[in-house]
């Protein structure tokens, strides 16, 4: 870490405590209001199918906060070895485990380790397996090239350290390996009341 | 991000707008539109060759 994100470092370290707060919140209690769509509604919102979402774990579905569908252009196939970048309640890490099926290999990244076991039981009840690692998008638990595809939703803008994870991303995957990521863009550089303030750039 | 993208290596990058995010709160809807804030799709390759 050097320049910018070296100076940044106290703040990041809050910044993931807020991070692990808010979505182990959204997990606890998903009857909450926040300041983006989650569970149902938003996976709905966002066109995730009514099958999976009556077929997935009732705790997935309403602990889910991604901000659009990452499967919509993944085309995972079966066999291959994905990897939900921050895969936090499962819902998504669930989608996949079906559509690589038992020869595929579903693998979840997340902060917060109490997400990982919250994960892999949702990923358990649909008679699926999916392995989750604690760990940051920036130092990516995992080999080199040991993933077909890369998978994640709304989790990247919440790193200050944005290139990095891309060149994560990049190293984690198999050459001709894809990635499919919905994620929040801002066409302008946002304001330093916003960087330094840790519940809204958690949210 | 795009060119974060192409930075980091990969090819064929693509992108689309998420057409229905938006945050539940208006003040927060708000400011973010302000800023142009939007949530996209974002597909790339890792090239077989380098």
């Amino acid at each position: 870490m050097t320049g910018v994100a070296e100076s940044q470092a106290p703040l990041e370290a809050v910044l993931k405590d807020e991070i692990i707060r808010m979505y182990q919140e959204v997990a606890e209690q998903p009857e909450g209001t926040f300041h983006f769509y989650h569970g149902r509604e938003a996976a709905e919102l966002f066109g995730y199918s009514a099958e999976w979402l009556d077929r997935a774990p009732a705790g997935a579905v309403a602990s889910f906060a991604g901000v659009g569908n990452p499967h919509e252009r993944s085309q995972l196939k079966p066999g291959e070895t994905v990897l939900d970048l921050g895969s936090g309640a499962g819902l998504d890490a669930i989608i996949a485990s079906w559509q690589v099926g038992p020869d595929g290999r579903v693998i979840g990244v997340d902060l917060n380790p109490a997400m990982c076991v919250k994960a892999q039981a949702h990923v358990a009840a649909t008679g699926m397996q999916m392995e989750c690692r604690e760990g940051g998008m920036e130092n990516i638990p995992l080999p080199d090239a040991s993933v077909d595809v890369v998978i994640s939703n709304g989790v990247i803008n919440l790193s200050f350290r944005k290139r990095r994870v891309l060149q994560e991303i990049f190293r984690v995957l198999r050459p001709g390996g894809r990635m499919s990521i919905t994620d929040i863009v801002s066409a302008k550089q946002l304001s330093q009341s916003i960087v330094n303030d840790p519940k809204l750039w958690a949210s | 991000m795009f060119r974060l993208l192409e930075e980091s290596g990969f090819s064929r990058v693509r992108s689309a707008v998420v057409p229905r995010f938006r945050f539940r709160k208006a003040a927060t809807q708000d400011a973010a539109e302000a800023y142009g804030v939007k949530a996209v799709l974002m597909t790339a390759l890792k090239p077989t060759a380098p």
